[in-house]
């Protein structure tokens, strides 16, 4: 994995570095799967971000190579948070490297999600923050992370000039601190307890939005309290559905019985799926971009020297078979068709997110998609 | 907000660890034990996947609280369990002196309310504040591991468990289509 580095600051670079590496460690137990790393962090970057943006022109979404949801402006911050959350999903740093914002913002957003506990004894009494390039119009937000100040501090001096007009008070540049740093708004108090109250506020508003983007049908909800009602109602409905899987899966007789160790041994993760040695379960390059799972199929010998496996070959292709995008890696012995229907009830799935009239039906009874019209 | 494949890839293989450790392809079990041993595996999957937040060891010091299931969690968490089943650092730290100031804040408004001294017109700030806090007092209880997180940390382990749960949901739902198609197809 090539992590290009834009050369901002050698902070950074090094974070950047320490962060790729840790990406590059397949030999050791990827137990620590931070799934959001780089979209959650960047949360934390987002003036950063939208620094880089503003400077960049924008570039944000140029590596969307692995992520469903794309948007398209970005010209407030406010609508380049989907952006950057899209375009750093994958925090495959490498890929981001074309642009320089992104890949800033992998380098310190992977460190930054490994430091959250240090970050959070942050003094809050000597805040500065970074002020996005954006004009005033966009929100400034306060910095996170001890890491990122370090980066915004390079911009500050050309903000400075610009600002010096402003009846904001300056405060003590510590270029390599641990401190958020905080610029008062023009007409507003400057004793630190607003300051710091105000570098809360902005944080808890920016974990809201980010909540927003989660939670399905939250964009038209503003207040706080309407907010954390859906969410604790989409947290609800999530946490019954696993028991509501679960217990399908107790119900479901007899239990698959897997060899794991053929299945997942020595191969983690998948881009392609071409050989004989096929495991049950791999990824496929043009469906990673989709990011689900694929599950692939198995040859005749392979499915009869292993232990009993999840899918059979022999699958009924009374249905129609056009499986374009699949071919490369599912198509052996008949068990195209089964992949095909997979691939509809994916698609459709993760296009909305929610049940609706799915060919399900063909596989499975009616209860699970009543009950996901139910929960979603 | 996408989850990276690895993540659920992780997350699959613990759980289908943990179905082979529990024995639920066996007709042992009760459907009752079955059921709850798939729901500890898949809960033990996801701690393992996402690695060591506030959310996961909250989630690992409930599961643990049943004897029954340590067995199961060492298994599927391996070496992380003990790292995993440390206090979490902040619990006890929960400023003791905001305790305090809620225990007083608590009598005080407890003894207003008594003497009946309400204002007539509620001003809509205090309203919503109040709302705002009954509901992050639910949501405190749903969270693992959420009583000791206070504000932004536990919007931000919600934003996290959230995702996390979701994945796991993702993934337990393929796993059903697959075995029932399997089912079909015998």
């Amino acid at each position: 994995m090539q992590c290009l580095r834009a050369p901002l600051s050698d902070l950074s670079a090094l974070e950047g570095q320490r962060a790729c590496a840790e990406w590059q460690q397949p030999g050791q137990e990827q137990s620590d799967y931070h799934p959001y790393d780089a979209d959650y962090c960047m949360q934390s970057l987002c003036p950063v971000e939208t620094a880089f943006r503003a400077l960049h022109g924008c570039n944000g979404g140029g590596e969307n190579e692995n992520h469903g949801n794309v948007h398209g402006s970005n010209d407030c911050f406010s609508n380049a948070w989907p952006d950057i959350v899209s375009s750093m999903h994958c925090p495959v740093v490498g890929a981001a490297a074309s642009v320089e914002e992104t890949s800033v913002n992998a380098s310190s957003s992977s460190s930054s999600r490994k430091r959250k506990s240090e970050n959070n004894r942050r003094s809050k009494e000597n805040s500065g923050g970074s002020d996005g390039k954006d004009d005033s119009n966009c929100k400034r937000i306060k910095e996170e992370t001890g890491v990122g100040a370090a980066t915004p501090e390079a911009k500050r001096p050309n903000k400075r000039k610009e600002e010096s007009a402003d009846a904001s008070k300056e405060n003590d540049k510590a270029p390599k601190s641990d401190y958020i740093h905080v610029r008062a708004r023009r007409g507003q108090a400057t004793d630190s307890h607003s300051l710091a109250e105000r570098v809360r506020r902005e944080r808890i508003s920016q974990r809201m939005k980010y909540l927003q983007d989660l939670v399905p049908g939250c964009s038209k909800i503003t207040g706080k309290a309407g907010m954390l009602d859906e969410i604790i109602n989409y947290v609800q409905s999530l946490q019954r559905q696993v028991e509501f899987l679960s217990m399908k899966l107790a119900a479901v007789n007899p239990m698959m019985d897997i060899n794991i160790d053929s299945l997942f041994g020595g191969r983690e993760i998948n881009p392609t799926c071409k050989s004989a040695s096929i495991p049950m379960i791999g990824m496929s390059s043009e469906l990673l971009d989709q990011s689900y799972l694929q599950f692939g199929s198995l040859q005749h010998d392979m499915f009869m020297g292993s232990s009993d496996l999840l899918l059979r070959p022999n699958v009924n292709p009374a249905a129609a078979v056009s499986d374009t995008s699949l071919g490369s890696c599912l198509n052996v012995n008949g068990s195209s068709v089964w992949n095909t229907n997979l691939q509809n009830v994916y698609g459709v799935e993760f296009q909305l997110g929610r049940g609706t009239a799915l060919p399900f039906q063909s596989l499975q009874g009616n209860l699970l998609p009543n009950n996901l019209k139910m929960e979603m | 907000m996408q989850v990276p494949n690895s993540f659920k890839l992780a997350l699959l293989k613990q759980m289908l660890l943990g179905f082979q450790l529990s024995a639920v392809s066996s007709n042992s079990m009760s459907f009752h034990e079955r059921k709850n041993a798939i729901k500890l595996s898949a809960d033990a999957a996801m701690v393992f996947a996402r690695g060591s937040t506030r959310w996961t060891r909250g989630l690992v010091a409930s599961l643990s609280k049943n004897r029954n299931n340590e067995d199961l969690l060492r298994g599927i968490l391996g070496k992380k369990y003990e790292r995993l089943s440390l206090p979490c650092c902040n619990s006890w730290k929960i400023p003791r002196s905001r305790k305090i100031l809620k225990r007083c804040l608590g009598l005080c408004s407890r003894r207003k309310k008594a003497t009946g001294t309400q204002h007539d017109v509620k001003s809509s700030s205090t309203l919503a504040r109040r709302l705002v806090k009954k509901r992050i007092q639910v949501l405190k209880k749903l969270l693992p591991g959420g009583d000791s997180m206070e504000g932004f940390s536990l919007l931000d382990q919600t934003l996290d468990y959230a995702v996390s749960l979701k994945a796991q949901v993702d993934v337990m739902r393929r796993l059903l289509k697959i075995s029932k198609a399997s089912n079909l197809n015998k």
